[in-house]
């Protein structure tokens, strides 16, 4: 038997404006991601990754189609979202302690004058405890090695009680031993039932790491367990359909 | 000269009470608000807001002359256009933030100075560039209260939330927070703390409140509360001491106010003992040598 589905995708089609001539970011994309998955996402650069991230979070009108999250529409969801931002896009020099950061995982839940309180501050502890953060948690952000800086937002993603976890680019920028050290990671998440499902741009790591895949290329290529779907006809499809690269069966783009 | 004579007999003037007050209010807001300019590499944009402010006051010159009320509601109104205008046009459009601001803030500027050039008497220019913290009125200081106290609650009410959009808005997003809301916050309470700054220490001038105390602080502090706390005090001791050296120099007000907080960005620049000149220097100097000694 297999596991109930946790987020579906039925249909989803995103257009970003007339900025891209009118074609769509995804187009009628109909894939399920079971509960408990690692999931990646793959796909040539351009092929809707990130899109198909930020639908999920409700934060892209659909064209069509519908994102269910459980039972829910991702509005009523959100709870349950927790989601990885890229790491360029923080700026490591921000004053602000390790702590400060995980703690951010809480404030969903507070009024604007209220304070954090024991219970919160016991799940805070938790979290830092679960990435092995304990003995860091009062050091600037930039006083951490990668593998640190990447644990920190993901003690974050913990400590907001989410079960979904919406990764964007993981593993990119991330040194060897940091790679294997978010290897670890995300697989003891999955052996705790938690749902992972992420953005990843090379397809060997993706091999390594991951159990099941999301091929897309704005269309759906193909999904399901890693091993069935990567074949080189479907790799070939995918990045074929960006037109300008060509892949190997290991997943090396190769200029046409 | 004794202490006493020094630090306290001046403010037994009214005059200097009003000064104090009214460069501690702005202070207090520009100390809070800089830090939140800066951390989104936002610093030149007060700059920009200044001068976008002009035509606001132009065009209340004309129709309604000089009366006070008229000007600072022109300058409130046409810094408020350029903050929504450069908000909107950064997240409906291809152009980024920092080229919205100097586009509008151009045609603003440009448009304020074509009004002027047709007004029968000169509007003071300079008077609204450097001010004059020794002739706050009463009025002033209410304004001025106005703008800090509105600050300084919006700051204790929504902490989190200014944190998040400075720190991570797609996070900040990712729960549910309202961002577009407290980024035009932000600019807002900073053309409101702008136009409060006007009759005191006109705008070039306020911009120093705005930046220096805030990038002073980010050389000593590693935490978000420290920064604003350290950038709101360097910003209310430069203040008072920056009145006071008017006071006994004779110089310009607002000009000592800078070169008080110039003189800490400074100190700041060389001393600070993790992010400062001095520091890092004495590491690399200590490098090079091990690396030397080594076999």
């Amino acid at each position: 038997m297999s596991a109930p589905n946790i987020l579906s995708f039925r249909g989803v089609t995103v257009a970003y404006g007339r900025t891209r001539r009118g074609q769509p970011a995804l187009e009628d994309v109909t894939v399920d991601i079971p509960c408990g998955s690692l999931t990646a996402i793959l796909g040539p650069n351009g092929a809707g990754k990130s899109t198909l991230l930020r639908a999920a979070l409700g934060w892209l009108p659909l064209a069509r189609g519908e994102i269910r999250i459980g039972d829910a529409h991702p509005e009523h969801a959100l709870p349950r979202l927790a989601y990885l931002p890229q790491r360029h896009v923080i700026d490591w020099d921000f004053p602000i302690d390790v702590r400060s950061v995980v703690e951010q995982g809480r404030y969903r839940s507070l009024r604007p004058w209220q304070r954090l309180g024991a219970a919160d501050h016991g799940i805070v502890d938790r979290a830092l405890a679960e990435l092995d953060l304990g003995a860091v948690a009062g050091r600037q952000i930039r006083r951490l090695s990668g593998g640190q800086q990447q644990r920190v937002f993901l003690a974050r993603a913990i400590a907001q009680g989410a079960d979904i976890f919406l990764l964007d680019e993981p593993f990119a920028g991330l040194d060897l031993f940091a790679v294997e050290e978010l290897t670890h990671i995300l697989r003891s998440w999955e052996a705790q039932g938690r749902t992972v499902l992420a953005a990843v741009h090379g397809l060997d790591l993706a091999r390594r790491v991951f159990a099941r895949g999301v091929l897309l290329a704005t269309q759906l290529v193909a999904a399901g367990p890693l091993d069935a779907i990567l074949t080189e006809a479907n790799i070939d499809r995918a990045f074929r359909r960006a037109q300008c690269v060509h892949a190997t069966a290991d997943g090396t783009p190769v200029p046409r | 000269m004794s202490l006493h004579a020094f630090l306290v007999a001046p403010f037994a003037y009214g005059f200097m009470q009003r000064a104090a007050i009214s460069a501690a209010l702005l202070g207090l807001s520009g100390g809070l608000l800089g830090c939140i300019l800066m951390l989104r590499r936002l610093a030149l944009m007060g700059d920009a807001l200044s001068h976008s402010l002009l035509p606001g006051i132009a065009v209340a010159w004309l129709w309604f002359g000089p009366s006070t009320p008229a000007l600072f509601a022109g300058a409130l109104i046409a810094g408020l256009l350029t903050a929504l205008g450069s908000t909107l046009i950064s997240r409906l459009t291809r152009v980024k933030e920092d080229a919205a601001f100097g586009a509008l803030f151009i045609v603003f500027f440009g448009a304020g100075v074509a009004i002027l050039s047709r007004l029968p008497t000169r509007l003071n220019l300079e008077h609204f560039l450097f001010g004059n913290i020794l002739g706050v009125s009463v009025g002033d200081l209410r304004l001025a209260a106005a703008a800090g106290g509105a600050t300084l609650a919006v700051f204790l009410l929504f902490r989190r939330s200014i944190l998040l959009e400075t720190f991570d808005p797609l996070f900040h997003r990712a729960i549910g927070g309202q961002g577009g809301l407290v980024h035009f916050g932000v600019l807002a309470l900073t053309v409101l703390n702008l136009v409060a700054a006007l009759q005191t220490m006109g705008v070039v001038l306020a911009l120093g409140l705005f930046l220096l105390p805030a990038v002073s602080a980010y050389l000593w502090c590693d935490r978000f509360g420290s920064l604003l706390a350290a950038s709101v005090a360097v910003a209310l001791g430069c203040s008072a001491g920056g009145i006071l050296l008017s006071y006994h120099a004779g110089i310009a007000s607002g000009a000592a106010i800078v070169l008080c907080l110039g003189a800490v960005f400074l100190g700041s620049l060389v001393f600070s003992p993790s992010h400062g000149a001095a520091a890092r220097l004495l590491e690399y100097l200590r490098g090079r040598r091990s690396v030397r000694h080594s076999p």
